[in-house]
């Protein structure tokens, strides 16, 4: 039984099943990849790009930053108070799921798109603290339309810093390159 | 291997197919695929991205735990001990942190219903029924039924207590009977017994407490403090300083109990009496303990015959006088009545024997004793439970069709109470029944109408807290989140619907309890006025003395009387003495918690199940093995359940957790494990309580067998199952 099986598949039909079976798994597997490289649906086409463009600080959407350890995401309030005021808000088909929202009194159910397991503590206060900038981890968000991560956030990339920035500072790097200090 | 395949060939195979599998499951985190909501609108006292922690009291039990809930844009994330709680000082037990699966509970009522009695709450895939009535209209129905006020009668569970104050002012102003309170917490820790038991020896009813945190040894007579009795975590947190606290002494513990509890597990001693011989066992030890110390004989302990205990109680002399020793030797020892010793025909014997033991060791009103606790900073006079007598009269006034509306909140008496107490019949002599529940519970199935009350952690409110500390102690509520579904608060409703009472809504009725603490300089804080105290409030979790004020009772008659304790009656028919016990797990209201029902019991490790406990050797000559159904058969009526051998249990004793068997209360209760209150008889104790461990048994086999899930090996720690149990 079986060793007829391998004969056929050494036959010139089983070599063709045996290429089309990979050539399915290879494709799922780009595909795979694909969708962890492309940014998720969002309720809103949000533009960052057009919103850091006009010189709206990353803190001020997302203030928890600053703070703790999470930004947070604003409320709809705070993009109704300088929404109300455009005229375009009622205008722009784009704008009109918003307007839905606000109006109807929904949450809007926004997609993460920065994410570390739950294994991990991240904060993003001592980051912050530490003087870098939000685009050192989340990439200039003036060439971003909608919401995406420039990189995989796995710990490689993590300790990949600490360790550069903190390379003559034995005493930091000993703390930032501690199990405990992410996983606890 | 095969000739045709080269080596090579197949080395090419498997780098594919493992290069496949690795990619196709490394396709990022699950989490990716969440969804976050933020505020719509956000209070200005938070901040975006922090948490933001209130202060609340826990609402599973009436022991009214302070707590510290997490939430996050509005959402309710985590429950932590209030730290500066007295009752728990930070810690919390497992149903305090799953009251969120409470809150998340996908099965809640979601708004005001009306409804034929017995048709469901939700359907047969668990979607619940949508509110078919507005709020206004379901205030009007209430005012109706207060029209008619005589007819009105209020059943609330043992919490929330602001809420009984406001229907206990209410039906006062309309002319109603008085609330009743009841719970199965009340039929297994028998309060009415307890507070009984102190007016006959102290001259005062009031709730015991029991310092057996500064005790060196603690007798305890079926009290399960470690569990559910009173206040288990305040009485956890004394067992820790018991054990621990004194760096000189480690405190001695003896546990009475014919079945080993998680309590008796945590003994030195655990003594397997026979069951209903508390008393005999207490006044035998007293009499030793009289003896050794010398002098006259307290008339109390004067006509003890130790033969007679001895071959009632099947303890032997040596134990006792052992025992009798060590609280000799100890500097405060302390007895402790408790659970099934109170559930007994002579209940309030052993409880008032206990009590005088306590005098006969001098440590009443002295730390490391007994003492009254102090009542709370609004109340005037201590509430009681109702006991299980006063439940069924309650029931009587029912049938004989002199209550027209009955208001119901936070119990649940159709699965709550013994159906031989007769209350799913007795509702069909009653015109109108409005359930308050926040969950499709039996009772509310058996309602007319449901007017979902809030939540706790959605809710106002406060607390008394009767037992556990030593201080005054009222526990505040308020909500951490805003309603998930359209419910209402119950007090809102009533006061909506009387108009009687010069209160608005509900925060102003708390506000006119409050005043007389505004100014009060001897608390956990002091507010000029009294929308400074109510936010203090808030942010403390409550308001509480900051010195011990417990009542040091008289006990100079206690040792005068004679105590007579008469053997304890078993009712029915049977061979075996039936013990029903209150999940420690579970408690009363849990199985709709799946947390709760996973986690093992902590003696047998079975979780989503109900099980009977067996002795081995009593199961051996019955023919029954591990997992075996069995019909348990009682005088009230009869249940199924899978056997679990227990070796710990004494071999004339079967044991059931209660807790399980709902026929409603959704998804994660209903079709669940069996209910050993359909196996209780109307029998009662000499205070009233139900003698819910005085019933005799049968037990039959079924022939079929049904496995219990537990987390413990098979095959168990006593090699049992190893032999021709599973040849």
């Amino acid at each position: 039984m079986i060793r007829n099986f391998i004969e056929w598949v050494m036959g010139p039909m089983g070599r063709i099943a045996v290429l089309i079976t990979a050539l399915t798994f290879f494709s799922l597997a780009a595909f795979g990849i694909y969708q962890t490289q492309v940014p998720p649906d969002q309720p809103i086409e949000f533009t960052h790009k057009l919103h850091v463009g006009l010189g709206i600080q990353c803190l001020y959407c997302h203030p928890g930053a600053l703070r703790g350890p999470s930004p947070g995401l604003p409320t709809q309030t705070k993009c109704w108070g300088c929404h109300q005021q455009m005229e375009k808000t009622f205008t722009s088909e784009k704008l009109a799921v918003l307007v839905d929202y606000v109006q109807n009194n929904r949450p809007i159910e926004w997609v993460p798109v920065a994410q570390v397991p739950d294994f991990v503590h991240f904060t993003h206060r001592p980051h912050i603290a530490a003087g870098l900038n939000c685009e050192d981890c989340h990439g200039d968000m003036t060439k971003v339309e909608i919401a995406q991560n420039p990189q995989v956030l796995n710990m490689g990339w993590c300790l990949n810093c600490h360790k550069t920035r903190h390379a003559n500072e034995p005493e930091k790097l000993i703390k930032l390159t501690d199990c405990g200090t992410c996983h606890y | 291997m095969s000739e045709n395949i080269s080596r090579r060939d197949f080395l090419k195979l498997a780098t594919v197919g493992a290069a496949t599998t690795a990619v196709l499951t490394g396709c990022g985190p699950a989490s990716r695929y969440i969804k976050r909501e933020p505020y719509m609108e956000m209070p200005e006292y938070t901040y975006n991205g922090l948490s933001t922690y209130y202060a609340t009291t826990c609402r599973e039990c009436a022991a009214g735990c302070g707590l510290i809930v997490r939430t996050m844009q509005g959402r309710a994330i985590k429950v932590e001990g209030n730290p500066n709680h007295p009752v728990n000082l930070g810690k919390t037990c497992p149903r305090g942190q799953i009251t969120l699966q409470g809150l998340y509970n996908p099965n809640r009522v979601r708004g005001p219903l009306k409804h034929a009695r017995g048709e469901g709450l939700y359907d047969t895939n668990f979607q619940d029924a949508p509110p078919n009535l507005s709020w206004d209209e379901a205030v009007q129905v209430v005012a109706d039924a207060l029209q008619a006020s005589a007819g009105v009668a209020f059943l609330l569970g043992t919490a929330p207590d602001h809420l009984f104050d406001l229907s206990s002012e209410l039906a006062n102003s309309i002319g109603a009977a008085a609330p009743i309170r009841f719970g199965a917490s009340s039929i297994f820790e028998a309060r009415a017994t307890l507070s009984k038991a102190t007016e006959d020896l102290f001259g005062q009813a009031a709730m015991p407490f029991f310092d057996i945190g500064n005790s060196d040894l603690v007798l305890s007579f079926g009290a399960n403090f470690l569990e559910t009795w009173l206040s288990p975590v305040a009485y956890s947190r004394a067992y820790a300083q018991m054990r621990r606290g004194n760096p000189k002494i480690r405190g001695y513990f003896i546990q009475f109990e014919s079945r080993m509890s998680q309590t008796a597990a945590k003994a030195d001693e655990w003594i397997p009496i026979h069951p209903g011989t508390e008393g005999l066992v207490v006044a035998a030890i007293g009499r030793l303990v009289a003896e050794a110390k010398g002098g006259e004989m307290p008339v109390a302990f004067e006509t003890v015959d130790l033969n007679t205990v001895i071959s009632e109680a099947g303890v032997r002399l040596e134990t006792l006088e052992h025992i009798a020793q060590l609280v000799v030797e100890a500097f405060t020892p302390i007895a402790v009545p408790g659970g099934g010793a109170l559930g007994l025909s002579n209940g309030l014997q052993i409880a008032e024997a206990i009590l005088a033991f306590n005098v006969l060791n001098d440590n009443v009103g002295k730390p490391g004793g007994v003492s009254l606790s102090p009542l709370s900073p609004n109340q005037d006079v201590y509430h009681s439970p109702a006991s299980a007598q006063e439940m069924t009269d309650f029931i009587g006034r029912m049938n004989s069709g002199e209550i027209k509306t009955l208001f119901i909140h936070g119990i649940n008496p159709v699965f709550e109470l013994p159906t031989s107490l007769g209350f799913a019949e007795a509702l069909a002599n009653v015109e109108t029944v409005i359930s308050f529940a926040t969950f499709p519970d039996e009772t509310a199935f058996a309602s007319d109408y449901v007017f979902p009350d809030h939540h706790g952690l959605e809710s106002w409110g406060y607390q008394r807290v009767t037992t556990g500390v030593t201080q005054s102690v009222l526990s505040g509520a308020q909500p951490v989140v805003s309603p998930n579904y359209d419910t209402r608060a119950t007090a809102d409703v009533l006061l909506a619907a009387s108009q009687v009472l010069p209160f608005k809504d509900e925060m102003e009725f708390l506000q006119s309890k409050f005043a007389a603490l505004v100014g009060q300089a001897d608390g956990s804080f002091s507010a000029p006025e009294i929308n400074t105290f109510t936010a203090y409030f808030q942010q403390h979790g409550g308001w509480w003395k900051t010195t011990s004020d417990s009542v040091s009772p008289s006990a100079a008659s206690a040792l005068g009387t004679n105590l007579t304790v008469e053997p304890a009656q078993f009712a029915g028919e049977g061979e075996f003495f039936f013990l029903p016990f209150i999940s420690p797990t579970l408690g009363e209201a849990g199985a709709n918690k799946p947390w709760l029902q996973e986690l093992p019991d902590p003696t047998t490790t079975v979780m989503w199940n109900t099980w009977v406990e067996i002795n081995p050797e009593t199961a051996h000559e019955l023919g029954i093995e591990n997992d075996d159904v069995v019909k348990i058969i009682s005088e009230a009526g009869e249940v199924e359940a899978s056997v679990y051998l227990y070796p710990a249990i004494h071999p004339e004793v079967i044991a059931m957790p209660f807790g399980q068997g709902h026929t409603a209360y959704g998804r994660y209760a209903q079709g669940r494990g069996a209910n050993p209150a359909n196996l209780l008889g109307a029998h009662f104790n000499e205070a009233g309580d139900l003698a819910f461990a005085g019933m005799k048994v049968k037990v039959e086999k079924t022939g079929r067998k049904q496995s219990l899930s537990r987390l413990e090996s098979r095959i168990g720690v006593y090699g049992e199952g190893m032999g021709e149990e599973h040849p």
